[in-house]
């Protein structure tokens, strides 16, 4: 009997210590009483941007930053040709970005390089500040800003950036076909000038598209390198020359970065020391801020917001993501001989009502609230609003309305004949519509249970394709091969910072998921890449325009607005994330406050 | 005996060549590949559409195994997808990583379940052997990540003993002691965990060997030959009852490589469970398929390992 007890007061021992471990912070929850309730209202709208803590910086020191991802980070540290995003986020430090940017992510002239574009003459010039040296003490040159074009352009190049935006450059197609030593359309006028010739500029030359490219790289480092060993190169891999606040000093594979102060930085001395980055597992993030262990968390995991909210050490900022998350409804075929979308117009989908509806149906907003923590917000129009002046914040898109759902399904013709509480087909035949939809976290299960349970409140049976969730690439296998078990499907776009639509919904897109095409969303479409687009009011206005058609046409409905959010330890004494000039443009001016973050 | 091993090292390539045919062939059959990864609307789908054919990748299944193989004959595991680098440097960086940490754990692990079997043995339904029997039935019921977990958030966050990820402090000079005992220091943690589960199987071998084995003749006669019961256990009964444990050495050897996906996510400890998993996740045939060939070939070795070991502790035992 003893020996019994014995082993029950272990387990209890042992239950006792994975409790206190996962949720040290349940009492100073309670602790707090009604504050409680306000906070949870709190839209994330109100998380603040930037955090000012009071008290006198030491000098130097070093800041502690954790990325969260569950695997080692690749190391391609090369804008031209990195592709994972951890990478990006690494390199952030010691960046070779020429141009900084406005709310609308358009160049502007604080950068190291100024824009200017001549739309008449389908050319821009680039003219780089005078007196800006890498890392190393070398004086950039305007020939480091011509030798990225000459590395993706490259034959032996094999990153996914010698794309159509890039072939509008004049002669980058003979120079990687090997017909040309050089690109013709790069023309350097001076030490300090380049000029750029497109084939066609549109309005996306201002947020440096249309074939430009917004970095430097070394060439007297890289020059030597040939481009198909690049990638292996130590100059990527270990010791890049950078023009950023800092430079890259230690790495250890996988795992962490030590950067030091930049002495050359164009911008100033850093008050800083030292950075350095480390990978956290995303199963203790929350313990590693809370035990003070970083400064800083990137990628931090939305879904485990609760775990660090009422930390007492910390500041949370967050903003929005450049990103939004979709409904869409499979309407027809990409057909791969005429390169083009075809509208199917028997399918299922096709009609609007019947989508409308759908939409209407779901509960966006509580599961905004109860499963995200309001760190998600639905969506209103397919332009993230951090594009402030596309943005239309006018629209009212699909609030959710059960009463109009029934309304517009009877309207549609879809009636239960047969009083099963099920809505039939406009024929009276048993109607049943298909959705695809990821698997990721946990919470994606019963988000999906929960649309479901509201779809059938209006009366639709909603069946998953597979009979489950998909994992990724099978996802996006069966959703780019049109496959016939797929009517809906719920994925996200992140829209990076150029938003022109056209590569998403243009007649031509393989990426057009839902395959709809109309005369009218081509003109619209056009419009917002025209020439009278080049004024940004008119550009704007055709934003507008099209956001209106897209939310009536409802083929592809947005669902959420994602919030991204930083936890911040108090010794950080100043730091914004807000996109134009937050710190990770200004990483010169970061001060701390304390030897080592807060507990 | 050197025939026998030579005789099981050819038999070993027809099985490779079965392994690597349905390796590739199954992970060709996987939905997406590498590419699928990169859609965006900033992609170019007709750029990825070039990768893949640049790739190969819409080539016949049968060209695409005849381009691969004839590379992994002649040593050339291909490149990463995901890491543009060769594999074999890739696979090279994580398994020693993962060596080291499969060592150390390794070396607990016989140092805590050796005695623990031998005195839980020796001194049978005594509340020490009902304790060791208890520990060894609990770690083998608690999950690697539970405690994993609780061991990193008690002795590396808590106490703060323990460093709580990576495999070595990144500010520290390579080659100097201190990156070495930073290495070591790295691993420590992990290893523990790993060990403290690993024992079961050692320790319920080991027991009931050592019950069995007390009750045999030859330790009557050794009692009755007025040898101490404490030398009969430590010179007779002892090496008798390591002979299953010996049986597995071949297998632990090998199995130094494999790595522990919990262990390693947990730690942030980059080695070569995760790369496994992540190579399949996104897709990252030329990785894959080395890994599979890799841990066939290990499991091969080790059961010829595991007889040549046999062979040698038991003399009864002969492979011819």
């Amino acid at each position: 009997m003893k020996k019994k007890s014995l082993a029950l007061l272990t387990l209890l021992l042992a239950a006792l210590f994975a409790l206190a471990a996962c949720s040290g912070d349940k009492e100073k929850e309670t602790d707090k009483g009604d504050g409680k309730d306000s906070e949870k209202e709190q839209s994330t709208a109100e998380l603040a941007l930037e955090v000012n803590n009071e008290g006198e910086a030491i000098k130097g020191g070093t800041l502690q930053v954790g990325l969260v991802n569950d695997t080692p980070f690749q190391g391609i540290f090369s804008w031209e040709l990195y592709e994972d995003g951890y990478d990006a986020d690494i390199m952030e430090y010691m960046t070779n970005s020429l141009f900084e940017t406005d709310g609308d992510f358009m160049a502007t002239d604080e950068g190291i390089a100024s824009l200017e574009v001549d739309a008449d003459n389908n050319k821009a010039t680039i003219k780089i500040r005078e007196g800006v040296k890498w890392s190393d003490g070398e004086p950039l040159k305007i020939e480091d800003v011509i030798y990225p074009y000459e590395i993706i352009g490259h034959k032996d190049y094999t990153g996914v950036r010698y794309d159509d935006d890039f072939r509008n450059i004049v002669g980058a197609e003979e120079y990687h076909d090997g017909k040309a030593e050089t690109i013709s359309g790069l023309k350097k006028i001076d030490e300090q000038t380049l000029e750029v010739s497109f084939k066609k500029v549109s309005p996306a030359v201002f947020s440096v598209g249309d074939g430009l490219w917004g970095y430097a790289a070394p060439k007297h480092q890289l020059e030597e390198i040939p481009v198909k060993d690049l990638l292996a190169s130590d100059a990527v891999r270990k010791n890049p020359v950078t023009l950023g606040a800092f430079k890259l000093d230690k790495i250890t594979p996988g795992e962490s970065v030590q950067f030091v102060k930049n002495e050359h930085y164009w911008k100033g001395e850093p008050k800083l020391d030292k950075v350095i980055v480390t990978i956290v597992p995303s199963s203790s993030a929350a313990t590693a801020m809370k035990s003070g262990k970083y400064d800083i968390i990137k990628k931090y995991p939305t879904t485990q917001y609760d775990g660090i909210k009422d930390l007492k050490n910390i500041d949370i900022v967050g903003r929005p993501e450049l990103s939004y998350s979709y409904l869409a409804f499979k309407l027809g075929k990409y057909d791969n001989e005429a390169k083009e979308n075809v509208m199917d117009p028997n399918a299922k989908m096709n009609d609007k009502k019947l989508r409308q509806a759908l939409t209407y149906a779901i509960d966006i907003e509580s599961v905004s609230s109860k499963f995200y923590q309001d760190l998600r917000e639905r969506g209103n129009s397919l332009i993230p609003p951090v594009f402030a002046s596309f943005y239309d914040e006018s629209l009212e898109g699909y609030k959710y309305d059960p009463e109009k759902a029934n309304q517009l399904l009877d309207e549609a013709g879809y009636k239960d004949t047969d009083g099963d509480g099920i809505r039939e087909d406009k024929d009276g035949k048993k109607f049943s519509i298909k959705l695809a939809s990821m698997a990721g976290s946990d919470t994606d299960e019963a988000i999906v249970e929960f649309y479901r349970q509201n779809w059938k409140d209006v009366g639709i049976d909603v069946e998953l394709t597979t009979g489950r969730l998909i994992e990724f690439n099978s996802f996006y296998d069966k959703v780019q091969a049109d496959d016939p078990e797929i009517d809906m499907f719920m994925a996200a776009w992140g829209t990076g910072t150029n938003p022109s639509p056209n590569g998403l919904f243009g007649k031509g897109a393989q990426f057009n998921f839902a395959r709809f095409v109309s005369d009218d969303l081509t003109a619209l479409l056009n419009d917002i890449d025209s020439d009278k687009a080049m004024d940004a009011d008119y550009r704007a206005e055709a934003f507008k325009k099209w956001q209106e058609y897209m939310n009536d046409e409802a083929f592809l409905v947005p669902t959420y607005f994602r919030t991204e959010i930083f936890p911040i330890n108090k010794r950080v004494k100043n730091y914004t994330i807000d996109y134009v000039s937050g710190s990770d443009t200004n990483l010169h001016e970061i001060e701390l406050t304390a030897e080592s973050p807060m507990k | 005996m050197w025939k026998t091993i030579l005789r099981r090292f050819l038999v070993m390539i027809p099985q490779l060549f079965i392994l690597s045919l349905i390796v590739f062939i199954m992970a060709k059959q996987m939905p997406g590949d590498p590419f699928t990864g990169l859609i965006t609307p900033e992609t170019d789908a007709n750029r990825i559409a070039e990768l893949r054919e640049e790739a190969g990748l819409n080539d016949p299944i049968v060209v695409q195994y005849y381009n691969w193989i004839s590379g992994v004959v002649q040593g050339d595991l291909g490149k990463s997808y995901t890491y543009k680098r060769s594999v074999s440097s890739i696979i090279g960086e994580r398994a020693y990583n993962t060596f080291l940490l499969s060592l150390l754990s390794a070396i607990l692990v016989y140092l805590i379940a050796i005695p623990l079997g031998v005195l839980a043995g020796r001194y049978q339904n005594s509340f020490l052997d009902k304790s060791i029997v208890l520990y060894s039935f609990l770690s083998y019921a608690i999950p690697t990540f539970v405690l994993s977990l609780i061991f990193l958030f008690l002795f590396g966050y808590q106490f703060e003993w323990f460093p709580t990820s990576g495999t070595v402090d990144v500010s520290l000079e390579p080659g100097t002691m201190d990156y070495y005992w930073s290495k070591f220091y790295h691993i420590l943690l992990p290893s523990i965990t790993f060990a403290l589960l690993g024992t079961t199987s050692i320790i319920q071998y080991l027991r009931t060997e050592i019950i069995d084995a007390s009750g045999q003749d030859y330790v009557k006669t050794a009692r009755s030959k007025g040898i101490p019961m404490r030398k009969v256990y430590s010179r007779h009964i002892f090496r008798n009852s390591l002979l299953p444990i010996a049986a597995f050495f071949g297998f632990t050897i090998t199995g130094l490589l494999g790595g522990s996906i919990f262990i390693e996510t947990v730690f942030g400890y980059p080695g070569m469970g995760q790369l496994f998993v992540q190579s399949i996740q996104s897709r990252d045939y030329s990785v894959i398929t080395a890994l599979v060939m890799l841990f066939g070939f290990l499991t091969l070795l080790g059961s010829l390992l595991s007889d040549i070991i046999m062979s040698i502790v038991d003399p009864r035992i002969r492979i011819d």
